[in-house]
């Protein structure tokens, strides 16, 4: 087994957990947390791809779409945060609650 | 052995995945959440992608971590638990209704296997494709640097680089737009407090050291604007908490230059070649070296002080400034 097939593999699993989680969990830092989960796999799966096409170094294509992904799933994750911190200023909550 | 290695961080990424969502504190998973991202660097490692482990490990680990630890303080640190407005008590509504929980959690559980099943078999039978390893290293001495991905970044793909620190203003702006107009606190507790003092005078002149190498050293190997730009922005987080914020020291002009000085001069930069008529970013050969260490430089500084103010507006973020803070 390549290298880049254990890491292809992993980001599968990672993207199905963050996006259980995105489901499942119910406050608002683990929703954000479990979308930058799911973002992880995806990148994963990018760079173990760069990997497999490597020449004489990995490709640097995915790479650099990897850095700039990373950087702004930080930025929205940053707004999210913002907001969820509001809800909970605002309202009090901590989740998502369908009792109204 | 090189299999053995991969899967054991294979296996402790997944597991601190897994943790991070399931751990019964919000403490502990943010503290799960760091390490994951660690385990996610060392994968980058292993995988030859060295600016994406460092990007990884300052941002999206260091940076997003301090801001979810910072917003722990607003949260309380076991959920469910007590509210403490009492205003919204009325709201608190958790109802441990096993029944339908059981009932959404079955379908979600299946839908999730069957997902997960799909996904491994889409990543495993992902055709070759040859990637484009070999256009860039054709072109690679034409880029004015020597690492690839600093050319693909600054200069083949200069485009995505330049909306990238627009995404970053953008998410600046979104989340001044949320948080209303707040008083400024000074938390002024490096007087107060000899070891964050040290701290401070320890770290500022190494970070500014240490960010200004990898600024420069993305030419020839890993780094670049953005890994420099993290470091750059824990400077002024550590300025901020240690009571001295940049954010507010300096008038409200130069602010505002320096959050936009990146962006703008990319942008003068590339209707300059279009007027010249080349393509946008389309860099002379000659200088091309030369422009894309300004534009690095540039872009760094304003990513930075996004940063900085991306923190300094999310701690201020109380509900009543006469409140204690629980966590500081």
């Amino acid at each position: 087994m390549e290298t880049y097939q254990i890491y292809n593999l992993t980001s599968a699993v990672l993207f199905v957990i963050g996006i259980g989680g995105v489901f499942a969990a119910r406050h608002f830092i683990r929703k954000i947390i479990a979308t930058i989960i799911m973002g992880g796999g995806v990148f994963l799966s990018f760079v173990s791809f760069a990997e497999r096409d490597a020449l004489t170094f990995a490709d640097p294509v995915p790479h650099a779409l990897v850095i700039t992904g990373i950087v702004v799933a930080v930025a929205s994750a940053a707004f999210a945060l913002a907001l969820a911190r509001r809800i909970y200023q605002l309202t009090g909550e901590e989740s998502f609650t369908n009792d109204k | 052995m090189s299999v053995l290695i991969d899967g054991l961080l294979a296996i402790l990424a997944i597991y601190l995945a897994l943790q991070s969502l399931l751990a019964p504190r919000l403490i502990k998973s943010v503290f799960l959440f760091f390490a994951f991202g660690l385990a996610l660097a060392l994968a980058w490692v292993r995988l030859g992608a060295v600016d994406v482990a460092i990007t990884e490990a300052a941002i999206a680990s260091g940076f997003l971590g301090v801001l979810f630890l910072d917003a722990l303080r607003d949260f309380s640190p076991a959920f469910p638990a007590k509210q403490k407005n009492p205003e919204a008590a009325h709201n608190v509504l958790v109802k441990n209704n096993t029944k339908s929980l059981l009932l959404s959690r079955i379908p979600l559980g299946l839908g999730l296997g069957l997902f997960l099943l799909i996904a491994l078999e889409a990543v495993w039978k992902t055709p070759e494709g040859g990637g484009l390893t070999a256009a860039a290293e054709a072109f690679l001495p034409e880029s004015g640097v020597e690492h690839p991905v600093t050319a693909v970044l600054l200069n083949f793909r200069a485009y995505d680089t330049w909306l990238e620190i627009g995404v970053i203003l953008m998410g600046l702006l979104a989340i001044f737009a949320v948080g209303g107009i707040k008083v400024y606190r000074k938390p002024n507790m490096a007087a107060q407090d000899p070891m964050l003092r040290q701290v401070i005078m320890f770290f500022t002149p190494v970070l500014f050291l240490f960010g200004a190498f990898l600024l420069y050293f993305g030419k020839t190997g890993p780094g670049g604007a953005f890994q420099a730009a993290v470091l750059w922005g824990a400077i002024g987080i550590l300025l901020h908490l240690g009571g001295k914020s940049i954010i507010e020291e300096i008038p409200r002009w130069l602010r505002q230059l320096i959050l936009t000085v990146g962006i703008l001069f990319f942008l003068v930069l590339g209707f300059l070649f279009v007027a010249g008529g080349n393509a946008l970013f389309e860099y002379p050969r000659a200088y091309a070296g030369l422009l894309i260490l300004i534009i690095e430089t540039l872009a760094a500084i304003s990513i930075a002080a996004a940063l900085t103010a991306i923190f300094a507006n999310l701690n201020q973020m109380k509900e009543d400034p006469n409140e204690t803070e629980s966590i500081n």
